[in-house]
């Protein structure tokens, strides 16, 4: 199999109290220079990203198409699918912040495929899905499907 | 306190003919994000990926956490340009993750910048979410 290989930079500037830093996807070129900070990230995001944002868009894009290649294995390629995923951060006693847990609740519609199959496929892409195995070596993953 | 954030990403079709959307960020900070399985697996065309969205997470958590660091020694640092890049390979999993860090950090010599770094690139919580990446590689050096 081809290795795929994604790059993405950042630059950062002062301190972690008062620092900005900008994130850029630069093999793509599909976002740059987006802002994060400190406070943004721990408290209210007021207009800017952070790790845990960027991970959550990840684990959620990762999973919906390990989904969309289960359900076409299994005959029922789905019309749509609504993947939502939440990443947690929290800081543990003695180990400093780390996240704890993302969740995936995926809805949708796949002509021939009842609410069994669909469970089972979204089983499945939580089985095939790499960032999923990789969270729950430190993290709990949790994944709800249902029909829409 | 714990933090959370949520991104939802909608799909149509197969996974080889098929494309998506990761929905504009909560946050604010982005709008909607194109995805497919061609743009994922083959030339990027403008589009994200997976992979190239944990290189964002992965390089920024890094950044910060050694900008923590960095202070917390007495040298804060003036200006860190990190990147991450990510490998992936289908059937296998992520492979590898490899760090590179250049900063400007006055009053810290190049051993001193190195630790720092490692200590970033273990305590970072995507480094450790990331902990069963087989390979995790630091290239850190101050800058010219």
């Amino acid at each position: 199999m081809p290795r795929i290989v994604r790059e993405a930079g950042v630059s950062w500037e002062g301190n972690v109290a008062r620092g900005t830093g900008a994130i850029s996807a630069t093999s793509s070129n599909a976002f740059s220079g987006l802002q994060y900070t400190v406070a943004a990230r721990i408290g209210i995001p007021e207009g800017k990203t952070s790790p845990e944002e960027l991970l959550a868009a990840a684990h959620g894009a990762c999973f919906t198409m390990s989904l969309a290649s289960e359900l076409s294995k299994a005959g029922t390629p789905p019309k749509r699918l609504d993947v939502r995923c939440v990443v947690t951060m929290d800081e543990i006693e003695g180990k400093g912040h780390q996240i704890v847990h993302s969740q995936i609740d995926a809805r949708g519609t796949a002509p021939g495929c009842d609410e069994a199959a669909f469970a089972q496929a979204a089983e499945a892409a939580d089985a095939s899905c790499p960032l999923s195995a990789l969270i729950r070596a430190s993290a709990t993953v949790a994944v709800t499907a249902s029909l829409s | 306190m714990a933090t959370e954030r949520t991104m939802s990403t909608t799909w149509h079709g197969t996974l080889m003919e098929g494309a998506g959307t990761i929905h504009e960020a909560p946050s604010g900070a982005f709008g909607a994000l194109d995805v497919s399985w061609t743009s994922r697996a083959e030339a990027p065309d403008g589009r994200t990926s997976p992979e190239e969205l944990i290189a964002a997470a992965h390089s920024a958590c890094f950044s910060m956490a050694l900008s923590h660091g960095l202070a917390q020694s007495g040298t804060p640092a003036e200006r860190l340009d990190t990147t991450a890049t990510v490998t992936f390979v289908p059937g296998e999993g992520i492979t590898k993750v490899a760090l590179t860090v250049r900063g400007t950090v006055p009053g810290i010599d190049e051993e001193g910048f190195a630790a720092a770094a490692e200590g970033a690139k273990t305590g970072c919580p995507v480094s450790k979410a990331l902990a069963g990446v087989p390979e995790i590689t630091l290239d850190a050096v101050l800058a010219g």
